[in-house]
């Protein structure tokens, strides 16, 4: 393939993605597949910046849902507080509050690996969703946060179905389109260099505490734009946002479309949120389906989606 | 507080706690032998209290399904493990997605087999009485809980540190290729282990049932405390479980009520602080798993 | 569970829409992949609003058919059923066709699932909500698309009440209560034990929105005559071990408990209170009705005698539409009604009275939310009708003492509060 055709491809891909509900308007269901596409989208965002944590710096965490629910919370409460639907203004409290819960969450657990990274994580996130759940006069509590402010930038008003799609969608090409160059670049490559052999990188030079650091925080403030887009499309933010099962989702997506690939973690969200959100009304024991899909994509799907697509493409080439 | 009050509050972290080392000893040793975190130990552990449940109502005898829901779980591990886990070892992020997926599948078809409603267990003829004790009236059952905890304990750690079995198992956590090597059939040794696992949690499930009931959710409640029992005590030993599970109970049980508000979150203020003091827990060595 | 298994729910959720579903599936499928070109065009989208007598009538249905409340959505799924049972599947001559969705308890799949009934669907009204923080979570969407939504369970105060910036929710023209409100369960009762002398309360319940408002609302019935709080001990919901709390209980002099726990947590603090030995210390358990209903009694039996609880029904209340409604349950289904049936139940009826005045046109939903402002009928609890400034019921409401008599522990009745309207702010 010639790198025009490839790069012409994807624009189109992309073109077709962001366009999703005004192409679709003929379909009897476009309007409820253009909100399952928006949420798989938010998802996938999240599910990258997960990846990045676990694909790429061999950092397993299972408390991200902090910083989706920090975001989230940070967006419905500015709007609330300061009066305002300015994006910019709530999307900018987001990234901050997840940010700021990253470095001071990050600062205590980029020393520990392995399962008590994985538990420390976890530990840490349930309190913060403690706080979440109990703190009832700041975030509504176990009731939730409601009228979260709409999404406006100057004058334009995002709110309407197919404007909050195509925001989460320009916001979800744009953290892919970022996380491919980091992963490409020097920085995260070094990031893959610290996760294989931390030693030889701290002999290199490298410090590589906080470049574990680093990179929690930035998966941090991206799980926060994720929390911020889906407290805009719901218009609520619920305490279950910042819970242990919202990690786990993350967790599930970024295994079964593969760690470590772009692609991977994206296409784990639209096989999760399909099968939650869409699959779940047309069968009786959709928990039992979900089950049974992981355990086939681990048995037969070693390197997730990607990694079976892949195998596939290298044999076509053969 | 009074020190009536002071006393029973520590019974009740003190039986909390006993039960909290039968779910996690099956972790623990699951996690020190095979290297495995099973996330489906919580699914194991609702699954016997279910068929307690039905032993139960079929026979009336508690101690039979004390017998029955063990022996039912190790059949389940013996026959997961070769079949899921075993082309999995050392592969740490694909054994978490398996062992979810396994308890995904699990806890649904528990409801469609036993239905969703809540459940619960009587204590046994005979433990369900109460006795005067300092402070007043005191479940017989919750000391007999106590009493079984630190039996079981007594007698894991003699198979541990006195039987052929145990030695292997010792072995097993300190370096299980070597152990092959040395020619132990570690396949068979292994399927042993996780069904040994599985079993434990099946106990713990019937023994907890009289106390916490049986509903939806309540393997998830299981799976937290466990991990936090085996990861506040130190990875993989018996000694980490004994430890995590009669520091994590106690504490508990006042911070509950002492730090009401934050009830929420007390178990794993614990995990943070016991962690972020010693990372590798109470008593646990240098040992990193990733 | 009886006969009642989820494959034959798999058939009665598809038979009525299979085509649109697949049609569906196949659609998205093709958008997750982001495929280009338009070959999954579902053709012949009708589009057509059937909103006109004769035509069918669609009720969504959003209950949680997975996770903790599951037991909640199974009970009023069978209360609707039986209701179209006995109506020959009509409501106002229309034939009426059924969707279920499942929220899972899971707030944005609620929320979701919700946006489909609106956008997809376009059904002609919509019915259930168990968690009351997803009623609160889409009351404005379904309040900005003008969808008549019969609240059958969600019983949170704010949902039907005058409430400044509507936060966390607020009443609606569209938006109507067939169950209750948390002060109407917790209210009267402080009012009615304090006016006949019983004046010191302690207060345990379940620290989420639910049970502290509850608290809150017995504690102002209470003041209202004098009455005092103690002391209180909150557990978190779904707390494992209760002997914590209820050892602070018996460590405290005030004897009458008030107390909010349902489901799996009321059978947890009932037997810890029996274990503990708090009755022979002579505490006495009074609560909202969820304490000691169905799901609870036949697990903890005679002990929760002596327990008093306020509800607005009870399934010994004898009166003749209850009398008829527990045969029609117990001739269709091999269990007793539970109360989530009863208010299913109820929603269907006022849904069908205010059709019947409408002549089956749904079409104006202005003139829809009036029908249903008038809706009166007996129900199994007594009187219904809904308030018309707020559309929360006015109902009786019974104190039910917890007694066993041959055998059977029930709820009898010991007195009734008559006619009970939520405040409304």
């Amino acid at each position: 393939m010639t790198r025009a055709l490839r790069f012409g491809l994807v624009a189109i891909a992309v073109a077709a993605l962001i366009t999703f509900p005004y192409w679709s308007a003929g379909w009897e269901s476009s309007r409820f597949a253009t909100t399952v596409l928006r949420d798989v989208l938010v998802f996938a965002i999240f599910a990258l910046s997960l990846d990045l944590l676990i694909g790429r710096a061999g950092m397993p965490s299972l408390g991200h849902a902090a910083f989706f629910g920090a975001g989230a919370y940070a967006a419905g409460i500015a709007s609330q507080r300061l009066g305002t639907d300015q994006l910019p203004i709530t999307m900018g409290a987001a990234i901050l509050v997840a940010t700021a819960l990253a470095l001071i969450i990050g600062a205590l657990v980029v020393r520990s690996e392995g399962i008590f990274f994985l538990m420390l994580t976890l530990a840490l996130a349930q309190i913060v969703f403690a706080i979440a759940f109990q703190w009832t006069s700041v975030t509504g509590g176990s009731n939730g946060l409601s009228g979260v402010g709409r999404p406006v930038i100057g004058g334009l008003d995002l709110t309407a179905a197919d404007r909050m799609y195509v925001l989460v969608a320009v916001v979800f090409i744009a953290v892919a389109l970022l996380l491919s160059r980091i992963v490409g670049s020097p920085y995260g490559r070094a990031l893959v260099g610290v996760r294989e052999n931390e030693r030889r990188m701290r002999a290199l030079g490298y410090d590589t505490t906080r470049l574990r650091l680093s990179a929690f925080v930035l998966a941090g403030a991206i799980a926060g734009v994720a929390g911020a887009l889906s407290a805009y499309s719901l218009r609520f933010v619920s305490a279950q946002d910042v819970g242990i099962a919202t990690s786990v989702r993350g967790f599930v997506m970024v295994l079964i479309g593969g760690a470590g690939s772009l692609f991977g973690p994206v296409l784990g969200a639209a096989v999760v949120m399909y099968i939650e959100r869409v699959l779940s009304s047309a069968i009786p024991v959709a928990e039992t389906v979900l089950g049974l899909v992981f355990v086939a994509f681990v048995l037969l799907a070693r390197q997730g989606i990607v990694g079976v697509g892949l195998a596939a493409w290298a044999r076509v080439r053969r | 507080m009074s020190p009536e009050l002071v006393f029973q509050q520590a019974l009740n972290g003190l039986s909390f706690g006993a039960l909290l080392f039968i779910l996690a000893a099956g972790l623990s040793l699951v996690f020190g032998m095979m290297d495995v975190v099973n996330l489906a130990h919580g699914a194991f552990y609702m699954l016997g209290a279910y068929v307690a449940l039905s032993v139960v109502q079929r026979t009336g005898s508690f101690w039979l399904a004390m017998v029955v829901a063990p022996l039912a779980l190790a059949a389940l591990g013996l026959v997961l493990e070769p079949l899921l886990l075993r082309r999995l070892r050392g592969r740490h992020l694909d054994q978490v997605l398996l062992t979810i997926g396994v308890s995904l599948v699990v806890v649904d078809q528990i409801g469609v087999v036993w239905g969703r409603e809540v459940r619960s267990l009587a204590a046994p003829a005979g433990l369900d009485g109460s006795v005067a004790l300092y402070g007043g009236d005191y479940p017989l059952y919750r000391l007999f809980v106590i009493g079984f905890g630190v039996a079981l304990a007594a007698l894991l750690s003699y198979v541990y540190s006195r039987t052929k079995v145990g030695m292997r198992i010792r072995a097993g956590v300190e370096d299980a290729e070597m152990l092959g090597a040395l020619g132990v059939d570690t396949d068979r040794l292994f399927a042993l282990t996780f069904a040994a696992g599985a079993a434990l949690a099946g106990l713990a499930g019937v023994v907890a049932a009289p106390v916490f009931g049986l509903q939806p959710g309540m393997d998830l409640d299981a799976l937290l405390y466990s991990l936090v029992v085996v990861v506040v005590g130190g990875l993989g030993t018996l000694g980490g479980a004994v430890a995590g599970s009669v520091l994590v109970g106690p504490a508990d049980t006042f911070g509950k009520v002492v730090f009401q508000e934050f009830a929420l979150a007390v178990i794993f203020a614990i995990v943070a602080l016991v962690l972020l003091l010693k990372p590798t827990g109470l008593l646990g060595r240098i040992r990193i798993a990733r | 569970m009886g006969e009642f298994k989820k494959n034959e729910l798999a058939e009665k959720r598809g038979y009525s829409y299979r085509l649109t579903r697949r049609q569906f599936l196949v659609a998205t499928s093709a958008a997750a992949l982001a495929a280009c070109g338009p070959a999954a065009v579902a053709p012949g989208a009708t589009g057509s609003a059937a909103a006109s007598p004769g035509k069918t009538l669609k009720i969504g249905q959003l209950l949680p058919f997975t996770g903790v409340y599951s037991e909640l959505g199974n009970s009023m799924r069978r209360a609707t059923e039986l209701y179209l049972k006995l109506n020959d599947n009509k409501l106002a001559n229309r034939p009426v066709q059924l969707i279920y969705e499942d929220d899972a308890n899971v707030t944005a799949t609620g929320i979701q699932k919700t946006q489909k009934f609106i956008d997809q669907d376009q059904v002609d009204v919509m019915m259930g909500v168990v968690p009351t923080p997803l009623a609160y979570g889409i009351r404005n969407a379904v309040h900005a698309a003008k969808m008549i939504f019969i609240d059958t369970n969600a019983g949170g105060n704010f949902l039907t009440r005058d409430v400044p910036n509507c936060t966390p929710a607020c009443k609606s023209p569209y938006i109507f209560r067939a169950s209750f409100s948390s002060y109407q369960i917790s209210y009267p009762i402080g009012d009615y034990l304090s006016a006949k002398g019983t004046k010191d309360f302690f207060l345990a319940y379940a620290n989420y929105g639910f049970g502290t408002e509850s608290a809150a609302d017995f504690t102002t019935g209470a003041k209202k005559n004098g009455g005092n709080i103690t002391g209180n001990v909150a557990p978190p919901l779904g707390n494992a071990d209760f002997a914590p709390f209820v050892t602070q209980i018996k460590n405290q002099p005030t004897k009458n408990v008030y107390s909010f726990f349902s489901g799996a947590d009321a059978v947890g603090f009932i037997k810890t209170w029996n274990q503990l030995g708090l009755p022979a210390a002579g505490y006495k358990m009074y609560g909202a009705g969820f304490l000691t209903e169905q799901d609870v009694l036949k697990e903890v039996k005679d002990l929760a005698n002596g327990a008093v609880t306020s509800l607005f029904w009870a399934v010994e209340l004898d009166n003749p539409e209850n009398k008829k409604f527990v045969a029609d349950f117990q001739k269709q289904y091999p269990l007793l009604p539970d109360v989530f049936t009863v208010q299913q139940y109820d929603g269907m009826r006022a849904l069908d009275e205010a059709l019947k005045k409408l002549g089956g046109d749904t079409s104006d939903k202005d003139k829809f939310s009036k029908a249903l402002e008038d809706v009166t009928f007996k129900s199994p609890r007594g009187d219904f009708a809904f308030d018309k400034s707020t559309h929360n019921p006015i109902q009786d409401i019974y104190l039910r003492e917890v007694k066993t008599q041959n055998g059977q522990t029930v709820n009898t009745i010991t007195d009734k509060i008559a006619k009970v309207t939520d405040p409304g702010k």
